[in-house]
């Protein structure tokens, strides 16, 4: 025990059934989904290889891809607007702001979806209004196609944008901005040179977060496009529970979480990523 | 980089500062002189660092009016007011080098990069943190942090420089040789210091002139001497170096502790009052001795260690002196 | 997250709709994708087979009632036995997983006719024990060997008689015909009965559709491609329909009396060349009562339980005997009445139960 001791810490012993129940919980499944992506059907690659034939698999990635880059960049910029705001005005209106935050976590997906319809449909409140005043002739195709998707998706995922970004801007020392200003930088070089490095970790935080979840998205996609925007995830879902070839779904949800790990590992290389979760800025 | 024709005197002109029904500052009237060293001095709450901010822009002004060289600054904005200042807590930029921290001034003034260089180096060497360019702030200790705060605050040569508090966070005994080093810097770069501290030594130590502030207002202003040597009443005698307060006739007198002379015995003529040594408490340089008066008063008396050091003893009678001149009337009321 | 809230809302919206009845089976699939919910989450269900009782695997909401008042209460008056049920859905996927996990607690799945084509012969399906239930009382061609159809259910078309009042669509080749019926179409997202309309319009007779002929009916779908919006759920057609975003949608014709009614019949249902689906009941490999639940599925196709079903469903039966007795209002609205079973086609479970997978997979490139 002493010997044990000397090169393992104490600490790591209790914890180990957890750690090995963590790694069960999690490695377990992930290990399976790579496994069974090169033995179903057969063993060998010829599920990656289905990406080689034919464009369709790699028109779905790429449509998922590109659909959730601009989510994720509309979501951060729409975030940290309104995290900043809720950070900058009095404590009232933060409250408000912050209750109705977090009541938007509370509408279901499927809700929020239709409303969208109701409000930006072809007969929907927006159409019919501009219509009605003569603006305009036809109604606005909003929605049922690649930007309902993204209006959709954008406006879920604005809260989970602004919440990393709020602690990260509640974080910071006004003192440090007003120094900023007392050495004569502008509103302007105060916030590109001070604030937005300063926030840097928490909009790291708020787009990883938002372009991960954005990958997984589903409903909002098959309703909101009209059927036309399909994404890897609704694919997937169809390969699993419809046509049942899981060796595809395993392939692809393969591929998604390389890819995230490939985007975590660059990052890594511009910037510490435990500041970007919550350690210390040194 | 400033002006050089702006000199770094300020007039302010019956300045108020009100947070809802609250005056947190309240009709001050002060004028500071171009090159010196003055200090905000007054207890937590006293309303310092809102006449700082107030100064720097950070806060408006309720009424009144601040001028710089006569010139009113009231409604200039902060960025536009070239007053250097060291924050407390510093408010370093924690992602930049300790390089671009101190440059910072004069790199978002568009200067040219070479001209930001020898500027900076310059300022390193007068706070002596050549080595320690190309750190983080979180690299370096709590004086280092200082010492960056002060230069990047004096880079762009501001006319005047303000101070909170910025001894707050160090030791006792970093913060001896780090007013010293202030005081050095003051005297090379003639800038105004305006320096808030609720510290009185530091006040006494560093200051051309001082300002004793309460609940907002100006109680005094002069130079140490004056103030230690004739404050004008109970508070600032007693907030600035330790006092007795005598009542004579219906006056009040303030008596320093060192000021009065201590005769064992009750036979001398000249002793203003007599008493018994209730407490002796030994300093090292000096012994303080309280005294329990026949009137029923409480004496302190600070004695030199090298006089009289055996023969006093708790429960003696003694013989208390002073001059004439060593009791200050006060104001009263 | 989102399985749950859907799941009630789906259930909701086909309980409002009146003898909506028939679950879509893949819109189930998207409750599911989007929960993130593990299967073995959903497929751990909520009933406990065991041998006094069967468990029904269906989809909840109203069929819930209706297959007990319908089904169960003959059944139990029969055997003795109860009716209890899951209601999570029985979609191929977790039939599958249910079976490959060893721990089978469903009897009966209430499923579609293809699926005992692509699940039996892989082993995960009991064989339908004939001796017991009858291959009369179906179809012919829909009584299999791991399955066989209770009901029917059907592809139709509705269209906006406002936009095309005095020169209707009459048929799949109408609804193809962006010219001369200009307007934006709605088709079923999942490829089932799209596919089949498709080659009709591009002049397949009814008869002789499959094999499909995928790379026709798929140049068909695309040639309409930007004019058409694709649905996967029984909802979200109701909603494009009523919303006026479509001015011809494929539709479940039994939801056709619902959408007549909402749009105060500016839309209205087309069964010609309609296609019938046959719902079928198939037995999880393994299942917990045994050969008890052949006498259950055999009661389901008594006459009774038949238009009971299609009274409290909206099923139309797949038994014979039972058109005839199809009530007058109900006529235009099931597949099989009087006045509909000479216009409509077949479908085969045999080719969507061998291709079905393909068929989709490639559908949805087509249109995405
Ligand atoms: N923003 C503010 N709102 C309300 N009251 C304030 C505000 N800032 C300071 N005060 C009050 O004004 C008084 C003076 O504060 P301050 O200038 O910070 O004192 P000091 O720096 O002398 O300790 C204090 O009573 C403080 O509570
Ligand atoms: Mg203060």
């Amino acid at each position: 025990m002493q010997a044990l001791n000397r090169h393992i810490h104490p600490g790591w012993l209790i914890i180990a059934p957890l750690m090995l129940m963590v790694v069960a919980l999690y490695l377990g499944p992930i290990l399976n989904i790579l496994w069974l992506s090169v033995t179903d059907p057969e063993p060998g690659f010829s599920n990656y290889a289905k990406l080689t034939e034919g464009d369709a698999l790699i028109r779905i990635v790429w449509t998922t891809v590109r659909i959730c880059i601009i989510t994720t960049l509309f979501s951060v910029i729409f975030g940290y607007s309104i995290a900043y705001a809720m950070v900058h005005c009095h404590q009232r209106q933060k409250t408000y702001m912050l209750t109705l935050l977090l009541v938007s976590f509370w509408i279901s997906i499927l809700v929020r979806t239709f409303a969208w319809l109701m409000l930006l449909g072809r007969k929907g409140l927006v159409n019919v209004t501009l219509e009605d005043i003569g603006l305009i002739a036809e109604p606005v195709a909003f929605m049922r196609n690649e930007l309902g998707v993204l209006i959709g998706m954008v406006h879920y995922m604005i809260p989970y944008a602004v919440l990393p970004l709020l602690v990260s801007m509640q974080s910071i020392d006004q003192r440090v901005m007003d120094a900023s200003r007392n050495l004569g930088a502008s509103g302007s070089q105060t916030f590109w040179r001070v604030y937005l490095p300063m926030t840097m970790p928490g909009l790291v935080a708020s787009t990883l977060l938002v372009f991960i979840l954005s990958l997984g998205f589903y409903v909002t996609p098959a309703v909101l496009g009209g059927g036309k925007v399909l994404m890897v995830a609704e694919y997937i879902s169809v390969q699993l529970l419809v046509t049942l070839k899981w060796g595809t779904a395993a392939m692809l949800a393969a591929i998604m979480l390389i890819g995230v790990l490939v985007m975590l590992w660059i990052m890594s290389r511009f910037m510490k990523l435990s500041t970007v979760f919550g350690g210390a800025a040194r | 980089m400033a002006d050089p024709t702006q000199t770094g005197s300020l007039q302010i002109r019956n300045v108020s500062k009100f947070f809802g029904q609250f005056r947190a500052v309240n009709d001050i009237c002060l004028d500071i002189r171009n090159g010196e060293f003055l200090t905000l001095l007054g207890p937590s709450g006293s309303g310092k660092t809102t006449l700082l901010m107030m100064i720097a822009g950070f806060l408006d002004i309720s009424k009144g009016e601040i001028a710089l060289d006569g010139a009113s600054i009231s409604d200039v904005p902060a960025e536009k007011r070239n007053f250097g200042m060291v924050f407390q807590g510093y408010a370093l930029f924690p992602h930049m080098t300790v390089r671009d921290n101190v440059g910072y001034a004069l790199s978002v003034r568009k200067r040219p990069a070479d001209e930001i260089r020898n500027r900076v180096d310059e300022m390193l060497e007068l706070v002596q943190l050549q080595e320690f360019a190309d750190r983080k702030p979180g690299q370096l200790s709590g004086g280092q942090q200082q010492r960056v705060a002060l230069a990047r605050a004096l880079c762009f040569a501001p006319p005047v420089l303000l101070l909170d508090e910025p001894l707050g966070a160090l030791d006792k005994k970093l913060r001896v040789e780090v007013q010293e080093q202030l005081k050095d810097i003051h005297r090379r770069v003639g800038t105004t210091f305006i320096y808030v501290t609720h510290d009185q030594e530091e006040a006494l130590s560093m200051s051309d002139r001082i300002v004793i502030m309460r609940d907002g207002a100006i109680e005094q202003v002069g130079t140490p001497k004056e103030l230690y040597e004739r404050p004008i009443n109970q508070f600032t005698a007693s907030f600035l170096g330790k006092s007795n307060f005598i009542h004579q006739n219906g006056k009040v007198f303030a008596l320093r502790p060192e000021k009065i002379d201590l005769m064992p015995g009750n036979e001398n003529a000249e002793a203003r009052m007599r008493g018994a040594i209730r407490n002796i408490t030994y300093f090292g340089s000096m012994q303080r001795i309280i005294v329990d008066t026949d009137e029923g008063a409480e004496i302190e008396v600070d004695i030199d260690v090298w006089r009289n050091a055996s023969d006093l003893a708790e429960g003696l009678r003694v013989d208390l002196l002073w001059k004439d001149s060593a009791a200050v009337e006060l104001q009263t009321g | 997250m989102h399985d749950k809230q859907f799941k009630k809302e789906m259930l909701a919206e086909s309980a409002q709709a009146f003898r909506a009845g028939r679950m879509d089976r893949r819109t189930f699939l998207a409750l599911c994708g989007a929960s993130g919910v593990a299967m073995n989450a959903v497929l751990a269900g909520d009933a406990q087979a065991a041998a006094d009782h069967v468990v029904m695997w269906n989809w909840g909401g109203q069929s819930e009632e209706c297959h007990g008042s319908a089904i169960g209460e003959a059944f139990t008056a029969k055997t003795g036995k109860g009716l209890k049920f899951d209601t999570s859905g029985p979609l191929e996927g977790k039939i599958k997983e249910m079976v490959d996990s060893g721990n089978v607690t469903a009897d009966v799945a209430d499923a579609d006719l293809f699926n005992a084509v692509s699940l039996g012969p892989t082993g995960h399906l009991e064989p339908i024990d004939y001796s017991v239930v009858s291959k009369e009382k179906t179809l012919p061609g829909y009584a299999l060997e791991y399955g066989v159809s209770i009901i029917l259910y059907g592809y139709a078309f509705v269209y906006d008689t406002e936009a095309y009042g005095d020169n209707p669509p009459q048929n799949w080749a109408d609804f193809f015909d962006t010219e001369k019926f200009p307007g934006t179409r709605a088709l079923y997202k999942w490829a089932n009965g799209s596919l089949e309309a498709a080659l009709m319009a591009d002049g397949v007779a009814g008869s002789d559709l499959y094999p499909l002929d995928m790379d026709r009916a798929l140049n068909k779908i695309q040639s309409i491609k930007d004019d058409s919006l694709y649905w996967g759920s029984g909802s979200e057609v109701h909603s494009m329909v009523v919303n006026n975003e479509v001015s011809m949608a494929i539709i479940w014709q039994n939801r056709g009396r619902n959408i007549e009614n909402d749009t105060d019949g500016q839309y209205k249902l087309v069964n010609n060349q309609a296609m019938a689906m046959p719902g079928a009941y198939i037995v999880p490999k393994g299942n917990p009562a045994g050969a008890a639940v052949m006498e259950f599925i055999a009661t389901a196709q008594d006459i009774p339980a038949q238009l009971a079903l299609l009274d409290c469903l909206g099923m139309t039966p797949s038994n014979p005997e039972a058109f005839g007795q199809i009530p007058e209002d109900q006529q235009p609205y099931a597949i099989t009445s009087a006045m509909n079973i000479d216009k409509i086609v077949y479908n085969d479970p045999e080719w969507w139960g061998k291709n079905g997978g393909d068929a989709v997979n490639a559908f949805l490139e087509a249109i995405s």
